[in-house]
C-alpha cells in the first residue's frame, strides 16, 4: 500500500468512524441516562435516510429535506418516549430488548408500506458534488469532507452542551442519581423525552447525511445497529466520550481491514471488541 | 418469578397427547407436518437459550452461533455420500459443541448484563462472518446435506429420516425429552443452586459456592442443546447456511421465549408456537406483516408481563 491509497483510506476510515460516532452518540447517551437499550436506534438512521430522499423528492432542496427530517424525527422521538419507552423505566433489559424489536418490525413494515422496497439513492448537493485534488491522480469527494466536518462540528456542540449548560449539567446529574434530581425538584420526566428526542434525531441526522453515500435499502437499520453497539460496548456503554474514540477506532479498522485482510474484513472489528472486552470487560472509558 | 408446577404439568399433559395424535389426522398434509416439525426444532433451541437466560440470568445474543454449528459440525464431521449413525452422531454433535461452549463460556462469563450480551453477539458475530465469507464451507448459500443418517440402535431402527412422520415423531420425543430433562436438571441440587446463583449471586459466593463453575456448565449444556435443535434443523431440510448463525436467529428466539414466559422452560414450547403461528398468519393475511407483529410484540410486552406461562397461571390461580 503505497502513502497515497494509505491517505484515502485513513480519510475514509475517520469519515466513517465519525458518521459512527454520530449515530452511536445518540445510543449511548439514551443508555447513560435513561438506562434504555434501544435496538430500534438503527431504525431511526433508516427513517432519516428515507425522509431525506422523500423530501428531496418533493422540495428539491438537500438542506431544506435535512432540517424537515430532522424535525420529524424529534417529534417521533416525543411520541415514542411520551407512549412506549416511558412505560419501561422500571423494567428489566428484556422487556426493553422486546418493545424495541417490536417497533424495529412496525417502522420496517411502515417504510415498506410508503416507499417500498426497491433500493433508492439520493444526488449528491450540487454545491457539494465537486473533488478535491490529494495527489496527482487522486481525488476526494467534497461531500464526505462536509460530512466529516458537519459530524466534528455537531460533536463539538454536543459537548459544549454537556459540559457548559443547564441541560447539559441535568443530563449529568440524571445519569448519576436519578432519585436525587427528582428530589430537587426537577421533572426527570421531561429530561428523558428531551434527551430521547435527540438521540432520535442524530440517528436520523446521520441517516439524511449518510444518505447521499450509500444506497437507501430496507435492512440498513439493523446493519448499522450492530456496528453501533459494537462502537458503544467498545467505548462503554453510557461514555460519549468512548464512543468518539471507539467510533474512530471501529471505523479505521473496518475500512483498513477490507483493505489488507479482505476474507476477514467483516469478522475484524467483532475481533477488535471481543479482544477489548477480554481486557476491559466494561469498555474502555467505563465510568 | 417462580413459576407454578401445576400449570406446568397441565401444559404437558395437554401439548404432548395433542402432538402425538395430530399426524392421525393431518398426515396427508406434508406441508403443516414439515411446518410442525420445524417449529418444534426452533422450540427446543428456544427452550435451551430460556434455562440460560431465564433461569441462570446470562442474558446472550449469541445463542444462534450453537445452532449453526450443529448443522455445520455435521457437514464437517460426517462423509459426505455415506449414511452414518444418528445417534452417534448426535453424541460427537453435542460433545464437540459442548468443548467449543467451554472455552467460550470461560471467555464470555468473565463478563456480566449488557456487556455480556454484547460479547456473546461479537463471538456470534464473528462466527456468522467466518462462515459466510469462507469458500470451504460454501458462502453465504452455505452447504448442503446428500444423505441423512440411519437411526439403528442395536440393529433396531424405529425412524426413517426421509419420512417426515417420522422425524416428526423423532422432534417430538427430542423436545419432550429436553424438557424432561430441564425439570429434572431444574429440581436437582445443580438446579437449585443455579436459581440461588441467579437471586443473588453474592451470597451463593458467601455459602461457599463456585458461581462461576455453575454458570460454565449451565452454558455448555445450553449450547449442546442449541447445536442439537441446530442438527435438527439441518437434517431435516438438508442444507446449512450462515443464516442460522445471524443475530437475528438469536433476537427472535430471545423474543420466543419472554414471549412464552422467561425462565418457565415450558413457556418455550408456547412462545414458539405463538410466534411462529402468529408470523405464518399474519404472513398469509397481509404483505405487512411486520407491521401487526410488531403491535403485537409492542403490546404483549405492556400486558403480558410474565409471557405466555405466567398468563395462564394468573388465569389457573384465579379459577381454583
Amino acid at each position: 500500500m503505497d502513502t497515497s491509497l494509505f491517505l484515502v483510506q485513513l480519510i475514509n476510515g475517520l469519515q466513517y468512524g465519525l458518521l459512527l460516532f454520530l449515530i452511536a452518540s445518540g445510543l449511548t447517551l439514551v443508555f447513560g441516562v435513561m438506562g434504555i437499550l434501544n435496538l430500534a436506534h438503527g431504525s431511526m438512521y433508516m427513517v432519516g435516510a428515507y425522509l431525506a430522499w422523500y423530501f428531496v423528492e418533493h422540495t428539491g432542496s438537500f438542506a431544506l429535506s435535512a432540517i424537515i427530517s430532522a424535525v420529524i424525527a424529534l417529534i417521533i422521538g416525543v411520541v415514542v418516549e411520551r407512549t412506549l419507552i416511558r412505560q419501561l423505566y422500571r423494567r428489566n433489559h428484556l422487556d426493553q430488548v422486546l418493545l424495541t424489536i417490536g417497533m424495529i418490525f412496525v417502522f420496517n413494515a411502515l417504510q415498506s408500506l410508503l416507499w417500498g422496497n426497491d433500493p433508492l439513492g439520493v444526488a449528491v448537493p450540487a454545491a457539494l458534488s465537486s473533488a478535491v485534488p490529494l495527489t496527482d491522480v487522486l481525488e476526494y469527494p467534497v461531500y464526505r469532507i462536509f460530512v466529516a466536518l458537519l459530524c466534528i462540528a455537531i460533536a463539538v456542540v454536543m459537548y459544549f452542551m454537556i459540559n457548559k449548560t443547564r441541560l447539559g449539567m441535568l443530563i449529568r446529574a440524571g445519569e448519576s442519581n436519578r432519585e436525587m434530581v427528582e428530589c430537587l425538584g426537577i421533572d426527570i420526566r421531561q429530561l428523558y423525552t428531551i434527551v430521547f428526542a435527540i438521540g432520535v434525531m442524530l440517528a436520523a441526522v446521520a441517516g439524511v447525511v449518510a444518505a447521499p453515500m450509500s444506497s437507501i435499502v430496507p435492512g440498513m437499520g439493523e446493519h448499522i445497529l450492530i456496528t453501533c453497539f459494537v462502537v458503544v460496548v467498545i467505548g462503554g456503554m453510557g461514555s460519549i466520550k468512548g464512543a468518539f474514540v471507539a467510533a474512530l477506532l471501529v471505523g479505521l479498522v473496518d475500512t483498513f481491514a477490507s483493505v489488507l485482510v479482505p476474507q476477514m474484513s467483516s469478522m475484524m472489528i467483532y475481533i477488535v471488541m471481543a479482544f477489548i472486552l477480554l481486557i476491559k470487560p466494561q469498555g474502555l472509558f467505563s465510568s | 418469578m417462580l413459576f407454578n408446577k401445576r400449570t406446568e404439568r397441565y401444559f404437558i399433559w395437554v401439548f404432548f397427547p395433542l402432538a402425538l395424535l395430530m399426524p392421525l389426522f393431518l398426515a396427508e398434509n406434508t406441508f403443516f407436518v414439515s411446518k410442525l416439525t420445524s417449529v418444534m426444532i426452533f422450540a427446543l433451541f428456544v427452550m435451551s437459550l430460556d434455562y440460560l437466560v431465564g433461569r441462570c440470568g446470562l442474558i446472550t445474543l449469541g445463542h444462534a452461533m450453537f445452532y449453526g454449528l450443529g448443522g455445520y459440525l455435521f457437514w464437517m464431521i460426517a462423509p459426505e455420500y455415506e449414511a452414518v449413525n444418528f445417534w452417534v452422531y448426535t453424541f460427537y454433535i453435542c460433545t464437540i459443541a459442548a468443548a467449543v461452549a467451554l472455552v467460550i463460556g470461560f471467555l464470555v462469563l468473565r463478563t456480566s448484563g449488557i456487556y455480556m450480551i454484547m460479547i456473546t453477539l461479537a463471538f456470534a458475530q464473528m462466527a456468522f462472518y467466518f462462515f459466510s465469507d469462507s469458500i470451504e464451507f460454501g458462502g453465504n448459500d452455505g452447504l448442503f446435506i446428500y444423505v441423512k443418517p440411519e437411526t439403528s440402535i442395536f440393529g433396531l431402527s424405529f425412524f426413517d429420516l426421509d419420512n417426515p412422520i417420522h422425524f416428526y415423531y423423532l422432534c417430538l420425543l427430542s423436545l419432550f425429552n429436553t424438557l424432561v430433562f430441564f425439570r429434572v436438571l431444574i429440581r436437582s441440587r445443580f438446579g437449585r443452586v443455579v436459581d440461588a446463583i441467579n437471586e443473588n449471586p453474592g451470597r451463593t459466593t458467601a455459602l461457599g459456592y463456585n458461581i462461576f463453575m455453575y454458570r460454565l456448565m449451565s452454558y455448555v449444556i445450553a449450547s449442546a442443546l442449541g447445536a442439537y435443535a441446530g442438527y435438527l434443523f439441518t437434517l431435516q431440510y438438508g442444507f446449512v447456511n450462515p443464516s442460522m448463525m445471524a443475530w437475528t436467529t438469536s433476537g427472535s428466539a430471545l423474543v420466543m421465549s419472554i414471549l412464552g414466559g422467561m425462565g418457565s422452560i415450558y413457556g418455550a414450547i408456547l412462545g414458539t408456537f405463538a410466534y411462529e403461528g402468529l408470523h405464518y398468519l399474519l404472513e398469509h393475511l397481509t404483505e405487512y406483516w411486520m407491521l401487526f407483529m410488531g403491535i403485537l410484540i409492542i403490546a404483549m410486552v405492556m400486558i403480558f408481563k410474565n409471557g405466555i406461562a405466567g398468563y395462564m397461571e394468573k388465569l389457573l390461580e384465579k379459577r381454583i
